[in-house]
């Protein structure tokens, strides 16, 4: 069965600096944007792009996030002649248990998967961004400039630069040297940790890696620098639109809260191009009562509205009591928020119950965290 | 266990104006997220009952996208599932055109069930009937049919034209039609449960009675002689069987009381779901008292009206007592109350639409006004 083109999404972090938020659930499946999971992003955009194969690497909590992927029906990717994979670190016949190691590790894992589709190009993505891209669109540059692999790159500001891999690259794109979170950078295009790899050059260089003792089996540390060395053509695809690394717990509630203002992310897609597809629910349409007061906020099916939403995202469920105020927060699926009680500023996890009469964060200078998990 | 199968019979007489002159009332969009049949489909899916016929009366397109595989109410494809019945041949004969020649057209449906009951519940009737009780009492009965009443006491002025039933001994014994001459009634919700190997036999004599007879009628010719239990639901039930009932009972749905008797979290209500956003509200938004589907961006004032999905109501807009349906599009700053947006209309030009609690404005599908 001969793919063009399998995409492989590294699901397999934990998200430690999300706090209770990834207490039992890998931070890919973590709730975003009031009715998605993170890892809807990287799976529409495969599915939008006409990837037929998508293989999920899980490893910390896989098994509600392999639940949710399940054959991945949610994306269309279930077909006769599609599939989404789950892929866990696993025992293996040679080896024995292993956990992975690395972000190359992963891969070379499941080289046996890849190799049953026989793919000419892999695209390797990770599961917890948040953008629109298509990479059909950016296997056309990596096929025209005949390179060995292809990294999405991102124009950030010099300041922001040293936080990330810059790739610094000639005038044409080709990228002579990688540089992970450098003190001065030299560029300041950023790794989106988007790569296309001519699957047979990648393949090579993750059989190396693998027999390397003390290498730490990672894209950015190993094999991107390795290719560097043996003189491997790498490219820069610039890519211009929102994208999201939501690592923290202020990143994630701030990505949440741009979708408020969003033109760039278009997530009611306006422009009839691209959907964010998610596990729907069957809950009950949203009401608003008498008292309801909503402005500039999402909110989604099953809630009901009583008292007063500003500046907010609500997931499915979410009860909003009279007089109640929730203002500049992300509030998560089954959340209650009794009559007269006041959120500001704060993610409130999910089936979290705000009792009447209390006030959270009201002087609203850092972003609260409310987890039952606390 | 006996094994169980479900109709959702669509030939009853509903008419909606604009609304069905296209398609039929069960895929009529409702409460800004649902299809109509959606309630009758999962009633069949939550009391356990997973193969599922629909017998279909006309203008079946739209009702064969909402219902793809049957997934989205849990019939599963391989062990249960969905089949849409239509009788072609009488499609466009009115009186030929009734449930007993769709079941007699579509006989291998019913031959290939190996079923010992079937439930037959039509999709216009709103409840959240648990037939699998109705299936145990009409065991117990021991009679061949059992018909669902519900006592009302509005009959004047709702369920018109439907039929009512006489009950004496936990029996039926005369069915008619209701013309709202008395409030109190016990209203047929058109709900019965059969024997299968007496609803084969039904329809042979149905036809040789009268080939103009629908099921219905056959019941009401034979309920002296031919045994028929009756079961009394206490739920909620509404009756959508004209524009008027469908525009003012969906809005009643508004009513927080009536809405929690409905949409229980034991009870769910499945639909075909499209991947919308949720709803966003801007600045100038303004909303009491109202279902708003996701994928709605406002930036108007919503007061007691019914907003589908990816509906948009430009700034400084005003919407009340209205039912907007899917993609349909308010303009700033234009007035709309006792409307009916039809699916993908728009409102450009018109800065002031105004209908009656009677009879609301209707605006067709994809027209701009």
């Amino acid at each position: 069965m001969n793919r063009e083109m399998v995409a492989m999404i590294l699901a397999g972090g934990r998200g430690t600096r999300l706090e209770a938020l990834t207490a039992h659930i890998a931070k890919p499946a973590v709730y975003f944007g009031g009715k998605y999971r993170i890892i809807d992003f990287p799976l529409s955009n495969c599915a939008n792009s006409g990837i037929d194969v998508v293989g999920v690497l899980t490893q910390y909590e896989s098994v509600l996030l392999g639940t949710y992927v399940g054959s991945g029906i949610k994306w269309g990717l279930s077909g006769s002649n599609s599939s989404a994979a789950i892929l866990p670190a696993r025992e293996r016949g040679e080896v024995g248990a292993t956990w992975y190691a690395g972000t190359a590790d992963a891969i070379y894992q499941n080289i046996s998967f890849l190799d049953e589709y026989d793919p000419e190009y892999v695209l390797i993505l990770s599961g917890d961004h948040i953008y629109k891209m298509d990479y059909d669109k950016m296997l056309e540059e990596h096929k025209k400039e005949n390179a060995d692999c292809t990294i999405a790159v991102l124009n950030v500001s010099l300041e922001e630069a040293s936080r990330f891999g810059i790739m610094n690259a000639k005038e044409d794109g080709t990228i002579y040297e990688f540089e992970e979170k450098p003190e001065h950078p030299k560029s300041t295009l950023a790794s989106m940790g988007i790569y296309i790899f001519t699957y047979k050059e990648l393949k090579k260089y993750l059989v190396d890696d693998a027999a390397v003792a003390d290498s730490k089996h990672d894209f950015g540390m190993n094999i991107i620098p390795a290719m560097l060395n043996a003189g491997k053509k790498l490219f820069a695809y610039e890519f211009a639109g929102y994208w999201k690394d939501v690592g923290t717990v202020e990143s994630l509630w701030q990505a949440n809260i741009d979708l408020l203002s969003d033109e760039d992310l278009d997530m009611y897609n306006l422009k009839r191009d691209w959907k964010i597809y998610t596990g729907d629910t069957n809950s009950h349409p949203q009401i608003i009562g008498e008292q309801g007061d909503i402005t500039n906020s999402m909110v989604t099916q099953g809630c009901i509205i009583e008292g007063e939403v500003k500046g907010s995202v609500l997931f499915d469920s979410v009860h909003v009591g009279n007089g109640a105020k929730v203002v500049d927060s992300v509030v998560m699926p089954g959340a209650l928020i009794e009559e007269g009680a006041e959120v500001y500023k704060a993610i409130i996890d999910e089936n979290v119950v705000v009792t009447s009469g209390t006030i959270i964060n009201k002087e609203a200078k850092n972003v609260a965290l409310v987890s039952n998990n606390d | 266990m006996a094994k169980v199968i479900g109709l959702v019979n669509l030939h009853a007489n509903v008419d909606y104006k604009g609304l069905t002159e296209r398609r039929p009332a069960a895929s009529v969009s409702f409460l800004g997220r649902y299809g109509i049949i959606d309630f009758a489909l999962s009633n069949f899916s939550n009391s356990g009952i997973d193969s599922v016929g629909v017998l279909i009366k006309e203008k079946p397109r739209s009702l064969f996208k909402h219902m793809g595989l049957g997934n989205s109410w849990n019939f599963n494809s391989k062990s249960g599932g969905i089949s849409l019945l239509y009788n072609e041949k009488y499609a466009n004969n009115p009186h030929y055109n009734h449930d007993i020649n769709n079941m007699i057209e579509n006989k291998y449906f019913f031959n290939k069930t190996k079923a010992d009951y079937v439930v037959i519940a039509p999709a216009h009737i709103i409840t959240t009937l648990n037939y699998s009780e109705v299936v145990e009492a009409h065991e117990k009965s021991g009679s061949k049919i059992t018909m669902v009443y519900k006592n009302i006491d509005d009959a004047d002025k709702s369920f018109i034209g439907e039929k009512y039933v006489s009950v004496k001994n936990n029996k039926i014994i005369e069915v008619v039609v209701n013309k709202g001459n008395r409030k109190k009634r016990c209203m047929s919700l058109s709900t019965y449960v059969i024997n299968l190997d007496y609803l084969m036999k039904l329809m042979k004599k149905s036809s040789s009675v009268s080939a103009f007879f629908d099921l219905s009628d056959i019941l009401g010719y034979l309920c002296d002689e031919a045994d028929i239990a009756a079961y009394e639901y206490r739920g909620y039930a509404t009756c959508l069987n004209s524009l008027e009932a469908y525009y003012k009972h969906s809005l009643e749905f508004l009513d927080i009381e009536i809405f929690s008797t409905v949409f229980k979290s034991n009870w769910p209500i499945y639909t075909n779901t499209k991947d919308t956003p949720p709803s966003k509200y801007k600045a100038n938004a303004k909303v009491k008292k109202g279902f708003v589907a996701n994928g709605a961006i406002v930036d108007g004032h919503v007061e007691n009206s019914i907003i589908g999905r990816d509906v948009v109501i430009g700034t400084g807009a005003v919407v009340k007592n209205s039912i907007l349906l899917s993609g349909s599009v308010v303009g700033p700053g234009a007035v709309l109350e006792n409307v009916i947006l039809d699916k993908d209309s728009k409102v450009e030009v018109s800065k002031s639409l105004t209908g009656t609690s009677i009879e609301p404005l209707y605006v067709k599908e994809g027209d701009v006004v």
